[in-house]
């Protein structure tokens, strides 16, 4: 059984003013065994966000439906979490009282809540700074805040949203290179979204690209690196072989795109 | 792993030159000018000493007031009146500033008057009150109370209606149910601008014991002042003043210090 299950799933909106029906995902199905890393990649308003806030149970399902485990997915739960692009910590709390957060909120009674937390601040590098308010640190700090609370209440599935979306490309490659690092440790089942296609081959088994008008599924792409991946691996033959692939894929949608600006 | 892990706050604080900062050193020579020509005024002829009175004088007065004057007596009715109006407002505003900031349908059906109460100077129901209430300290805990309330509701309203959406969905992802999101992110989201309410209301608040007083009232601050005005007692007037100010100075200051403190996550 897959671990992940997305089974011809549509998202709707209600435009805010014109009361029109909006798809935003249409008709995706995607599999995803347990312990595989799955990249999203496309252009923006191609639903990729959208997808992963639906199988985080954060927005309601039109048709089809998210499966986690078997169980189609309702609301959030315990057994996923999510890291979001968006500064989304808390700014009276310290760091420590961020990634305590997700304890709290999900009742943990076994031990310390504190010493719990401190650990996987400890994991993201940021032992020092425990006590350090969320504008004291920079973008990239935040960031490793925001991974720390999502891993330290145990999810069987990690959702991250662009993470590294709004960090500079140097901060980027560094966070993506030691999220694979810590991932590597207990290789939970992770999707993850971003519109860098590097990023999308060097932590991903598979990259799925997806399309506009609606939102669906282009082309899913099996990422055959062998791992533990170092960061020389973008510089392999293959590597770079897969990201022509995907570049060409994301050209005809960006070209389609421009045709569309241009009539419309 | 190479972290470049710079936190803003250990940045180095700009040098300071030793002894008084400049901005002390000409504020203080600016008020001891005032008051020397203060002093200097009536005698060379300048103004008319009656209407101004002088510093030196002022001071004699403050000593007289100080010792005898019942100053401890009108000072705990205007107290009273100020600390009872503030203290019934803030258990009406909190709540309904904090239902209002949840509840859409209430806002809708309150929003209008509420913000033509804001705006409007409370004072101005100062002759109903004392119609309805009398001229003791029952109504200038209704006028106190009046100028308390709107800030207090309207400002916490604006906090909770301003929450990071943000950060009420990432804790909604992590399980939170409305009763942790009202508690832990709505009400600490909300609580600068709850303090802000309160600032502007102990202001007003501070307005409404002097105004109702001075306008009509048996005891007080503000009737020892127009007992004092009438009289032509200048000195003393003016000591009242400066007891009047120096109260709504410290409170005012005081809810600073508690907004500081609030604000110590945040960079203002």
């Amino acid at each position: 059984m897959n671990h992940v299950d997305i089974r011809e799933l549509c998202v709707e909106y209600t435009k805010p003013k014109s009361e029109e029906m909006f798809t935003a995902v249409d008709r995706v199905s995607l599999a995803i065994p347990k312990g595989e890393f799955v990249t999203i990649v496309g252009p923006s308003g191609c639903g990729k966000s959208t997808l992963l806030l639906a199988v985080a149970g954060l927005i309601p399902v039109a048709r089809g439906a998210a499966l986690v485990d078997g169980r189609p997915v309702t609301g959030p739960g315990r057994d996923r979490a999510m890291v979001f692009q968006e500064p989304s910590l808390m700014p009276w709390r310290s760091v420590l009282g961020n990634v305590r957060f997700g304890l709290e909120m999900q009742r943990w009674s076994d031990g310390d809540l504190d010493t719990r937390a401190l650990q996987f601040i400890d994991m993201v590098g940021l032992r020092d700074f425990a006590d350090y308010h969320p504008h004291q640190l920079s973008g990239g700090m935040r960031q490793r805040v925001n991974i720390a609370r999502a891993l330290a209440v145990d999810p069987e599935v990690l959702l991250m949203d662009e993470p590294f979306g709004a960090l500079d490309a140097q901060t980027r490659e560094i966070m993506g290179n030691e999220l694979l690092y810590i991932w590597e440790r207990d290789r939970k089942t992770a999707l993850f979204v971003t519109h860098d296609i590097e990023e999308a081959i060097l932590l991903g088994d598979q990259v799925v690209v997806m399309g506009v008008n609606p939102g669906h599924i282009k082309e899913v792409l099996k990422i055959d690196l062998p791992r533990p991946r170092r960061p020389e691996i973008v510089d392999s033959e293959q590597f770079i072989h897969y990201r022509r692939t995907l570049r060409n894929h994301l050209a005809d949608d960006l070209a389609s795109m421009q045709l569309v600006r241009r009539d419309g | 792993m190479g972290l470049e892990a710079t936190p803003a706050s250990t940045r180095r604080a700009p040098r300071r030159r030793p002894g008084a900062p400049r901005s002390l050193v000409i504020a203080s020579t600016a008020v001891l000018l005032f008051l020397l020509l203060w002093q200097a005024a009536p005698p060379l002829g300048l103004v008319n000493g009656n209407y101004t009175s002088q510093p030196t004088l002022i001071f004699l007065a403050a000593v007289e007031v100080f010792r005898g004057d019942q100053l401890g007596h009108h000072t705990w009715i205007s107290f009273s009146e100020f600390f009872l109006g503030f203290a019934l407002a803030f258990a009406v505003s909190i709540p309904l500033g904090l239902l209002l900031g949840v509840s859409r349908t209430a806002r809708y059906l309150l929003d209008p008057p509420l913000m033509a109460l804001y705006i409007a100077p409370s004072l101005i129901l100062l002759p109903i009150m004392i119609i309805w209430l009398g001229i003791g300290i029952a109504s200038k805990i209704a006028v106190v109370f009046l100028g308390v309330i709107f800030p207090i509701i309207v400002n916490t309203m604006a906090g909770m209606h301003e929450a990071d959406a943000n950060l009420v969905r990432a804790a909604r992802s992590f399980g939170a149910g409305p009763v942790d999101i009202f508690l832990r992110i709505l009400i600490p989201g909300a609580l600068p601008s709850i303090l802000l309410g309160i600032r502007l209301g102990v202001g007003r608040g501070v307005l409404g014991v002097v105004v109702g007083e001075l306008y009509v009232s048996q005891a007080g601050l503000g009737y020892q002042m127009t007992t004092y005005g009438s009289s032509m007692r200048i000195d003393r007037l003016l000591v009242y003043v400066l007891i009047i100010s120096f109260f709504g100075y410290a409170l005012t200051s005081f809810v600073r210090w508690l907004e500081g403190r609030v604000r110590n996550w945040k960079p203002a």
